[in-house]
């Protein structure tokens, strides 16, 4: 068995978004209440949050964006660049304990006190822009644990793989010139599904160039297509990579029930999908994975996806 | 849309005199096909495309492309003996929608656009075109696609609309193609939000089809590996 992380903090529940809202604490208390019902919690490392310095955040968030959230926060605001991204007065602490928790995780697994880990976190994170909240995403969660895994431990190579059903078009705008992240997302056909970008012929810029890879999943496929594509790109991506961690934008919406996108990957096709990104960090990084909540709205299928999940980092 | 809106307005130009060499170098670094040729006061008199200079040139398999002998006989040529002098033009007051009838029916890649006293105003090129189309379709914006089929009567789109409005979300375009199938048309609302689960629920609850493009796009097509997976 693996020494496994899991991150879960109570005030993850405190962003509130409104009634009827997809994006609201009954995600977590699902994915949570997947993996207590299953026994899993005793098998896991709990990990809870602390705030992070600022100057993480500032690795990807001008400090004038950081203002403006935390003022309209403090105002009462209840939206941030328009009626998808819906908050109340804590929202803006509880972004930035979801990324405090993720250093904090990130230090357990590069202490060598844990192998691999789940972080449950709301808000999520990979549609934010360093200067634009989108898509329910405030900060960039993952671009901000990159830069960490560089900065305070000196990691050169990170890959981002990310398979939520939407395209991580913050993370890929954030890395696309940077050949020290390789940004990997497979996703619903950008036609179709929100944000509209990762299309194939988006493939980074300049030093990045050849650095960001996308494949595209077109409405009503499911398990077949994603095996066979994380075979087709993901995999020679990383050959060529070779990263030293891998970190997951982890996505429960690509679901069959997921109403939030047109995919129809089961909950077998999840659980392929993250046994076989889990082979790879073996492959490649001693099995240094960290996993990322981003997406994922369909309440009765985020328990057993949950339970699954950790499951798997465990070993199983 | 005027095609003032959608034109490029600093317009690289060459006059009657220039030669070939130089304008062919003109194209290459801007990466344009087609320069208007003015006169005094950027009065239009001609336009040359890039396929104009090249049935100019001798053929490469000849002369090195570049070589000093193929630079010597070219620097005679001059932009009067090859533009074309009976320019179609767009005028102020043409849309965009008049630009693409014109191109189309003339099969040609760009249109300059001048002001009533034929002086040179702007240029509107293909690639002007697909900025506009974009935009028009809203998808340089951030959203969502939904494929939606409904009867092909009059204020189905404006159902349609009225539901998406209750919702609360922002359209950022909306297409619908008339002849989809007997008695049927697909209404496509580009909508800019992620949150477009409820809003399908809503459709489908009040009866209405959405379109699996699984179905339309790919089948009458002979389909490689990738695509029949599954």
């Amino acid at each position: 068995m693996r020494r496994t992380g899991f991150l879960y903090d109570e005030r993850y529940l405190l962003h509130r978004t409104g009634s009827g809202h997809p994006e609201c604490p009954e995600r977590l208390t699902a994915i949570f209440a997947g993996i207590a019902s299953s026994g899993l919690l005793e098998k896991v490392r709990r990990i809870t949050a602390h705030r992070p310095d600022l100057a993480w955040i500032e690795a990807v968030h001008p400090r004038d964006y950081i203002e403006r959230l935390e003022q309209a926060c403090l105002n009462g605001e209840t939206e941030f660049h328009g009626p998808d991204n819906q908050m109340c007065r804590a929202t803006f602490q509880v972004a930035l304990l979801a990324a405090g928790g993720i250093l904090d995780t990130l230090d357990l697994i590069m202490s060598g006190e844990l192998d691999n880990a789940f972080c449950a976190v709301r808000p999520p994170g990979h549609h934010a822009e360093p200067m634009y909240a989108m898509g329910f995403c405030y900060f960039n969660n993952i671009a901000i644990a990159a830069r960490y895994l560089q900065k305070r431990w000196g990691i050169g190579k990170v890959a981002i793989v990310d398979i939520d059903v939407h395209h991580g078009n913050g993370t890929q705008l954030i890395f696309e010139a940077d050949q020290t992240v390789f940004y990997y997302s497979i996703h619903e056909h950008p036609t179709f599904a929100f944000p509209g970008t990762g299309r194939e012929f988006e493939i980074g810029r300049d030093k990045g160039l050849g650095y960001t890879k996308n494949s595209i999943v077109v409405p009503g496929q499911g398990d077949e297509i994603y095996r066979f594509l994380l075979e087709r790109d993901l995999v020679p991506a990383l050959e060529m990579f070779r990263p030293e961690v891998i970190l997951v934008s982890t996505g429960f919406d690509a679901h069959a029930d997921d109403d939030m996108a047109d995919l129809k990957l089961t909950t077998e096709g999840y659980a392929w999908v993250m046994r076989k990104i889990r082979e790879l960090a073996d492959r490649f990084c001693g099995g240094k994975l960290v996993s990322i909540l981003e997406g994922g709205y369909c309440l009765e299928r985020l328990p057993e996806l949950g339970r699954d999940h950790v499951a798997i980092l465990l070993g199983d | 849309m005027f095609v003032t809106k959608a034109m490029t307005r600093k317009v690289v130009t060459v006059r009657p005199e220039d030669n070939l060499l130089d304008t062919r170098a003109l194209m290459k670094s801007h990466k344009i096909h087609h320069i208007p040729v003015v006169e005094e006061g950027n009065k239009l008199v001609g336009i040359i495309s890039d396929r104009d200079v090249r049935s100019a040139m001798p053929s490469t398999l000849y002369y090195e492309s570049g070589s000093e002998r193929e630079r010597v006989k070219l620097e005679k040529f001059k932009v009067r003996d090859v533009m074309t002098k009976n320019v179609i033009t767009l005028s102020l007051r043409d849309t965009v929608q008049d630009a693409l009838l014109l191109l189309l029916k003339y099969d040609i890649g760009g249109l300059p656009v001048v002001d009533g006293d034929g002086r040179l105003v702007g240029i509107l090129a293909v690639r002007d075109l697909l900025r506009a189309l974009v935009s028009v379709l809203g998808i340089g914006q951030p959203g969502s696609l939904l494929c939606l089929l409904v009867d092909d009567k009059l204020g189905e789109t404006k159902k349609i609309v009225d539901i998406v409005f209750e919702e609360k979300i922002p359209i950022g375009s909306i297409l619908v193609a008339r002849h989809w199938e007997p008695g049927k048309r697909a209404v496509f609302p580009y909508l800019m939000s992620i949150n477009v689960g409820s809003l399908k629920r809503k459709f489908q609850e009040k009866g209405y089809t959405i379109l699996d493009p699984e179905e339309w796009y790919l089948e009458d097509v002979e389909r490689t590996k990738e695509e029949r997976v599954p």
